[in-house]
């Protein structure tokens, strides 16, 4: 053993001029270069293809893109996706909180909610609602075996709009509650304590302390849930809903041309997951404050020092 | 200079006005393993009680029954002249309402072995939180306070800085200006120093040597004998759930008494 004194005994001393940098040359991979060499054989294949088969009718494709009815269904969908991940979140948290109470009532309930969504197919879910006011003619809002302040039918509640939004927020809350309990108990437990003793109550430990830093954990999987969601919401157009995919299948429904039409649509959910998934850089920057010491770099930034990195590697073969 | 000299609690019931803490015969289980087996001691107003003993001898669990963050299974334990956790009347105890809880553990400042800074917020944020949300103190207000505070122990220029961005002693330090923002009438210190590299030690000692100075009422659980020499007015040793013995400084650690202090005090020593 060498102790750390004698180590640095033996550097030399200090001498005015610092050593030049370490300039070598990379090892080489062939084999990179051979996989990536094919990938792009393949790659060239299917543009090609792509701009050579005139069944993909690209001008049928670009003739529909920006119809008024098209835009009208990616609105729809958009709404669905942002109110259904709306009821989920919120539910989601409610669940995880009631998962993890000491009150066996609340936990158990929580338990059975999620074990029964997440235990049925969505596309079952959707049409059970769909068809809810076969089971409940009449809804009404009042005190529980008590009296009743509103009703009315079922079906002037439950119009199939609605249904989808309940369906989808419905399930989904399921999902969120497990990924929004997984954040809860990833929060240090030290912290919670350290909460309690300066005084703060359950509710303010919670909000303050417990969620904030749960969302680290919560918003990757979220962002996943989100875009699973915008394209879940095209199971809707089974009840009619007019959203993205429901409208094509009116529009191809008359026209026969099948392939562009999906074409346009895929295009558009492809449009809004990358809009999606930019957001979630973002927002899972903002709540990565505290956790490390740097933030991550921003993917413009990535990219230059990507670029740099290539360049450096150059200047030092030659 | 309060009085140093031990006095046993005797009488079950409301201490003096001059008595900050008093925990009579207190007794906690966890399971079928009873961890405190009937402790008592008793800390005056600017008293500092040292405690010593070996590991898994109960001493975090008693700091946190004095919380209320454990809840005790037999005995008392009156802080400020209130009951832990209950409230007594015509002889039966009723628990406290949560709200209850909370204010008056606002009232007990609690520094931690691992410094449990909230990790999400700044330094000027952990220090300012519980006094604008417990206290309903402005937030400028509080805001000045916790930068004078800062510069007390030596980090006024760390304000901005998270957590993570600090050496274990620097945390520690916000720790305690945390705690010190609620205006407490007693700090418990749970081997504040225990999770320190030794170059780091110093500068935290420094700064509760700075408090028991100043009068500030502390129970600190340590292993660092220089320092209870120093700073303590008192020093109990507990092993296996009781206080083996209790005394001024020089008695227990000059002069042990008992052979259990003999032998923890030749391991540390
Ligand atoms: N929440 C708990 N559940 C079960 N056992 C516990 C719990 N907290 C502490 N203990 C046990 O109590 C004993 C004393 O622990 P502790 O008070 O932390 O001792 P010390 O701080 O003196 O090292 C240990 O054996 C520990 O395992
Ligand atoms: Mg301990």
């Amino acid at each position: 053993m060498v102790s750390n004194r004698e180590l640095t005994d033996l550097q030399p001393e200090p001498t005015g001029t610092r050593a030049a940098d370490i300039r070598a040359v990379p090892v080489r991979h062939p084999g990179r270069w051979l996989g990536a060499a094919a990938v792009a054989v393949l790659m060239a294949q299917l543009v090609h293809t792509l701009l050579t088969n005139h069944r993909f009718e690209w001008g049928v494709v670009g003739q529909y893109f920006t119809t008024k009815s098209v835009l009208v269904g990616l609105l729809h969908t958009v709404e669905l996706t942002v109110l259904a991940m709306a009821i989920g979140i919120s539910l989601g948290v409610i669940l995880a909180i009631m998962r993890l109470s000491q009150n066996r009532v609340l936990s158990m309930t929580s338990w059975a909610y999620i074990w029964f969504f997440r235990g049925t197919p969505l596309l079952v879910q959707l049409i059970f609602w769909y068809n809810l006011s076969a089971l409940f003619p009449r809804l009404s809002v009042g005190v529980p075996f008590g009296p009743e302040f509103i009703s009315g039918s079922a079906n002037a509640f439950i119009t199939t709009y609605v249904a989808g939004i309940l369906g989808l927020g419905l399930n989904e809350g399921a999902y969120m509650a497990e990924i929004v309990r997984a954040g809860i108990l990833s929060v240090d437990e030290g912290q919670v304590e350290a909460a309690y003793s300066l005084g703060l109550k359950r509710v303010q430990v919670l909000w303050r302390i417990v969620l904030p830093q749960a969302m680290k954990v919560v918003i990757p999987p979220t962002g996943n849930q989100t875009i699973g969601m915008l394209k879940s919401s095209s199971l809707v157009s089974v009840i009619s809903v007019p959203e993205l995919l429901f409208t094509v299948q009116i529009i191809y429904a008359r026209t026969y041309q099948t392939i562009p039409l999906l074409i346009v649509a895929s295009l558009w959910y492809l449009a809004v997951t990358t809009v999606l998934t930019i957001g979630q850089y973002y927002v899972e920057r903002h709540f990565a404050k505290g956790a490390s010491r740097q933030l991550p770099p921003s993917p413009l930034r990535k990219l230059g020092n990507d670029l740099k990195a290539i360049y450096d590697a150059r200047r030092y073969v030659h | 200079m309060p009085d140093a000299t031990f006095t046993e609690p005797t009488t079950i019931g409301a201490p003096s006005g001059e008595t900050v803490c008093r925990v009579v015969d207190v007794r906690k289980r966890f399971g079928a393993q009873e961890i405190l087996r009937g402790v008592s001691l008793e800390v005056k107003a600017g008293e500092v009680l040292c405690v010593l003993g070996p590991s898994g001898s109960g001493k975090t669990t008693m700091l946190r029954c004095i919380n209320h963050l454990e809840k005790i299974d037999s005995g008392q334990i009156w802080v400020d002249g209130g009951l832990v956790g209950y409230r007594e009347h015509r002889d039966r105890l009723y628990e406290l309402h949560e709200r209850e809880v909370a204010r008056r553990r606002a009232n007990i400042g609690m520094v931690f072995q691992r410094f449990n800074l909230f990790a999400h917020m700044t330094v000027l944020e952990n220090i300012t939180m519980a006094p604008v949300l417990v206290r309903r103190q402005k937030r400028s207000l509080a805001a000045e306070r916790a930068r004078q505070l800062l510069e007390r122990v030596g980090l006024g220029d760390k304000v901005d800085a998270y957590p993570s961005q600090l050496s274990g002693g620097q945390q520690q330090r916000v720790a305690i200006a945390r705690a010190l923002a609620m205006e407490p009438k007693l700090l418990l210190f749970d081997e504040p120093t225990s999770a320190l590299d030794p170059e780091l030690v110093s500068g935290v000692l420094d700064v509760m040597k700075e408090l028991a100075a100043d009068g500030y009422t502390m129970i600190v659980v340590t292993h660092e004998i220089g320092f209870a020499r120093e700073a303590a007015d008192r020093i109990i040793l507990m092993d296996q759930g009781v206080v083996v013995e209790s005394g001024p400084p020089a008695q227990i650690i000059d002069n042990p008494r008992e052979q259990r202090t003999k032998s923890f005090l030749s391991k540390v020593l």
